[in-house]
């Protein structure tokens, strides 16, 4: 007869064998090169571009360059405004379709073209505006025009691409809070006294701050990281932190530097999602059980009927 | 609640207002393009209808077919990895206890969040400090590592609906470990597992900006072509290209429309 | 008899500083139908799902025929599972959840085929045997759980609150059903619910459970005639509990008559028991509700042993077969006594009885009972 492994003993044996296989692919493929960027980012820089094993925060105190802080804060005026016109655009969206009965058509019209390739979409952006594109060509047909008009390679162009490249990203978990949400609330707030929009924004906001917190990270982390965008339909003053870590990687061959500003854009991006991820569990608390029932819960584990009793 | 939504779809509302313009204004470029692909001349001018584009997209563009086949040989399997070692950690994860079950959670969404370039630039440096030669298996190796946290999502949401009283009951009624796998769990969870592997197969066709760091000479994809060719302005072809690769989305998305609820909820 | 003997010796379970089992030991007999009865949380399922193999004790054994199983893996356990939730595989169809056990033993086809419909006749679902479990209705799975659980002829059916998901109605014809097949099968039951009248109706015996303890191990008729315990009393059916001291205790026809002392009801109530007491031990006197005795004028039969007690109606629940009255007692404590009232008329009934009415209450020595553990 096999060994027979306690409860314990086998469930450290079965998770490990299911686990581990994906644990081991992150660390190698994930967590080893964060930690060699997180090193090189301390270390100074080679002359033919890698590193030179010397300790030093060069890199640092390069990105207080003027030239560098300046690229910093536009990277984040940029990325507020988008991020800010994403979410202002994808409330009454969200909800809009939360109260549809067409929910799985809209969500297949807002998933098409977020699904169809980033690049094609920066490109069909970049056929509109140009010189010779289409909206040029229509009004100069219209007479109102002349001569084309430079209406890409600036930062209005860059804040509306990113907005129209992002916006589902806004949208779809706006979408999934606020389906879940009980309208019967709203109805009792105005039951009550409330104006539709006292209702929307004192009732309706607090419980689906989740799906807010959510959607403003999801756009704004990509956002703060983007690359194509502003190199695509950006002029030569709307240069973002992307570009620049990319330009020290592949042009100036500056590691060190690359790696620092990578950390800011890592720093960043972990902040937001904690951030996100305590909205959330916050919001899970307040829903939370009576003790007496999350302690039949902890015994039975799985066992409770869906609904419960 | 259904009550409800009737009666509020009757009149125009703002909100509904906001949506419609919404869809118009994603669907609009597209249009465009789409449009500008029937034309016989190459700029935005009208000319006439033409299939010109088209022809040349087929057949006289092997470069394009070169990426594209190399995106889909990446496509396939870094998906099929994915999938595979990301459901079997989902269930491991579900189900038991053991050490170093945290980290591998924490670590099994990061990818997820975390900008594009961080991934990119983080493999291209660790690539180069372990000395791989960038190409196929360097792009395969970013791609099974950004999709992974996809699969284990999505198969992780199926499996929080998955009663466990049934793996109980599999075990108690004399299934093995293996024969409850594959019997029970596999059959019960795959719609999850598929709309994982879909979404695997989108994310890694759609991908640049990783693919555009760990890719070497000879591994271009397609939208490393694409790249190339929009740099240097409009391109008719791409044109062409664009409504193809709409149409393949919009099958990809109708075949899996019950699951879109699901992609929603995890994207 | 078929069916096997289960032991739990001392057996303890903890999880985290939460006492799910503490030290329970519990001789089940061969083909009983044997029920854990109690409130949520008082470690039925953890004792259950011990016995069943999906949890591990810390301390103590179970035994089947005197083997100690707690080695053993599930699968390899003379015992199956009936669950809570069903647990059907939601992929097969209802065949080929029940002929699960049999493929995995790679039992010959006709075999299999006869006893699969073998089975699904037992629970009557001849007429579903194609369907998927999506498209039965609560019953009909539970039926099907029943069925998957028998088919492997195992000597211990184990089953998990299986009836507490379904309407009430419907979980009267089951109960019924698996009493039916308990007797057709043979086999050794153990039912875990909080329902006490799924207990009561079906079960050889029933062991009463709370915080992790056995508190009493009986025939439903003995637990409810006789609780050990001031919980029993409480959970299994309705009582009037009332604290008391013993004052006398003297031998009455093969039992004891006692007289007690009942601050509550103002003074000394006559009552008999099975065993004597010490005079002056503090125990609780009880009476169930349906055997005291409600009038508008006192009860003419001067019983020598009769309590009698004058109140006023607080509060009358009618419940359609019976009512339920909260008698305000006529003394300084002013306690409340609850009294069910069949709704049968006889000629000596006298009018109606309705809120604020005085009315008289009444029970004989023999109706009432003293538990003697009153802190558990």
């Amino acid at each position: 007869m096999k060994k027979v492994l306690k409860p314990r003993e086998r469930e450290q044996l079965l998770g490990t064998v299911y686990a581990f296989p994906m644990g081991i692919w992150f660390t190698l493929f994930f967590t080893i090169p964060l930690g060699i960027i997180v090193l090189y980012s301390f270390l100074k820089r080679g002359l033919y571009g890698g590193v030179e094993w010397q300790f030093t925060f060069d890199a640092y105190a390069q990105m207080f360059n003027p030239s560098f802080a300046k690229v910093v804060v536009r990277t984040l005026w940029i990325s507020i405004v988008s991020t800010l016109g994403c979410i202002l655009i994808a409330i009454p969206c969200g909800y809009a379709m939360a109260k549809s009965k067409y929910q799985t058509f809209l969500l297949f019209l807002i998933i098409i073209p977020f699904w169809t390739n980033s690049l094609i979409r920066i490109y069909a952006w970049i056929s509109i505006l140009s010189t010779e594109g289409f909206v040029n060509t229509i009004l100069i047909k219209l007479g109102i025009l002349t001569e084309g008009v430079q209406l890409i390679y600036n930062n209005g162009a860059v804040v509306l691409v990113l907005i129209y490249m992002y916006l589902p990203f806004a949208i779809l978990p706006l979408f999934t809070t606020i389906d879940k949400f009980d309208f019967a609330l709203l109805d009792a707030a105005r039951d009550l006294g409330a104006t539709k929009l006292e209702s929307i924004v004192k009732v309706m906001f607090p419980n689906i701050k989740s799906g807010l917190s959510t959607a403003f990270i999801f756009t704004f982390i990509p956002i703060f990281g983007a690359y194509t965008v502003p190199l695509l339909v950006g002029g030569k003053d709307s240069t973002m932190i992307g570009n620049i870590i990319v330009d020290q990687v592949s042009k100036t061959r500056n590691w060190p530097l690359a790696s620092a500003f990578s950390m800011v854009l890592t720093f960043i991006s972990l902040v937001g999602v904690f951030w996100m991820l305590y909205t959330g569990k916050r919001e899970q608390q307040q829903s939370k059980k009576t003790t007496q029932q999350s302690l039949e819960q902890n015994v039975r584990k799985h066992h409770l009927p869906r609904g419960g009793k | 609640m259904n009550a409800h939504r009737y009666n509020k779809q009757s009149k125009l509302s703002f909100s509904f207002s906001m949506l419609y313009l919404t869809i118009i204004f994603l669907f609009i470029p597209l249009f465009v393009v789409v449009f500008f692909s029937f034309n016989s001349s190459k700029g935005m001018q009208w000319n006439h209808a033409s299939l010109i584009w088209y022809k040349t997209l087929i057949f006289e563009s092997p470069s394009l077919w070169a990426a594209f086949k190399n995106s889909l040989i990446i496509a396939l399997t870094s998906s099929v990895t994915a999938t595979f070692l990301g459901t079997l950690a989902a269930i491991g994860i579900k189900w038991y206890r053991f050490k170093g079950r945290s980290y591998i959670t924490t670590i099994s969404y990061l990818p997820m969040v975390l900008p594009e370039v961080i991934i990119g630039i983080s493999m291209l440096i660790f690539f180069s400090a372990v000395k791989v030669r960038l190409g196929m298996f360097t792009i395969f190796a970013a791609h099974t590592t950004f999709n992974l946290p996809f699969v284990f999502m999505m198969v992780s949401a199926r499996l929080d609906e998955f009663d466990y009283s049934t793996v109980e009951a599999a075990r108690d009624l004399g299934a093995n470990e293996s024969q409850t796998l594959t019997k029970v769990i596999i059959p019960t969870i795959i719609p999850g597992v598929l709309s994982g592997f879909l979404m695997c197969i989108t994310m890694s066709l759609e991908d640049f900006v990783i693919t555009f760091f760990v890719s070497g000479p000879g591994s271009g994809t397609l939208p490393l072509y694409v790249y190339s060719m929009i740099r240097y302005g409009v391109s008719p072809v791409i044109n062409a290209l664009t409504f193809v690769m709409i149409l393949g989305t919009m099958v990809i998305a109708f075949t899996f429309r019950k699951f879109l609820k699901t992609v929603a909820a995890s994207s | 008899m078929k069916g096997v003997e289960v032991t739990v010796e001392q057996v303890s379970r903890a999880y985290g500083s939460f006492k799910a089992l503490d030290d329970v030991s519990v001789q089940i007999k061969k083909g009983e139908f044997f029920s854990l009865l109690g409130p949520s949380g008082c470690g039925k399922t953890t004792l259950l799902r011990i016995i069943a193999g999906f949890d591990y004790p810390d301390t103590g054994t179970v035994e089947f025929d005197g083997k100690n199983i707690l080695p053993l893996p599930p699968d390899k356990r003379q015992s199956n599972t009936v669950f809570q939730t069903y647990a059907l595989f939601p992929h097969l169809t209802v065949y080929e959840n029940v002929a699960f056990p049999l493929r995995l033993r790679r039992v010959e086809k006709n075999e299999l085929d006869r006893k699969v419909r073998e089975y699904v006749h037992l629970v009557q679902l001849d007429e579903h045997i194609d369907k998927k479990p999506s498209m039965l209705s609560g019953g009909q799975k539970q039926r099907v759980a029943i069925a998957r659980a028998l088919i492997n002829e195992p000597s211990v059916l184990l089953l998990d609150e299986p009836l507490s998901a379904l309407d009430a109605k419907l979980r009267q014809n089951l109960l019924i059903e698996l009493d039916v097949i308990h007797d057709k099968v043979g086999i050794t039951f153990i039912y875990v619910t909080h329902d006490q009248s799924e207990a009561l109706s079906v079960s050889d015996r029933i062991a009463v459970m709370n915080k992790g303890k056995i508190l009493q191990i009986g025939t439903p008729y003995e637990i409810y005639e006789a609780p050990a315990t001031r919980f029993v009393a409480q959970f299994i059916g309705e009582s009037n509990i009332f604290p008391c001291t013993v004052l006398s205790c003297e031998p009455h026809e093969g039992e004891y008559m006692l007289k007690v002392d009942v601050p509550s009801l103002g003074g000394v109530v006559s009552v008999t028991d099975y065993d004597p007491l010490e005079i002056g031990s503090e125990v609780d006197f009880t009476v169930r509700p349906e055997k005291v005795r409600i009038t508008s004028t006192p009860p003419r039969t001067m019983h020598k042993e009769l309590n009698l007690y004058k109140g006023v109606v607080d509060e009358p629940v009618y419940s359609g077969f019976q009512s339920k009255f909260y008698i305000r007692l006529d003394n300084e404590e002013k306690s409340i006594v609850k009294v069910f009232k069949q709704h049968t008329t006889f000629l000596d009934e006298g009018p109606e009885i309705d809120w604020r009415d005085t009315v008289y209450v009444s029970w004989t020595a023999t109706d009432g009972y003293l538990v003697k553990e009153t802190n558990r």
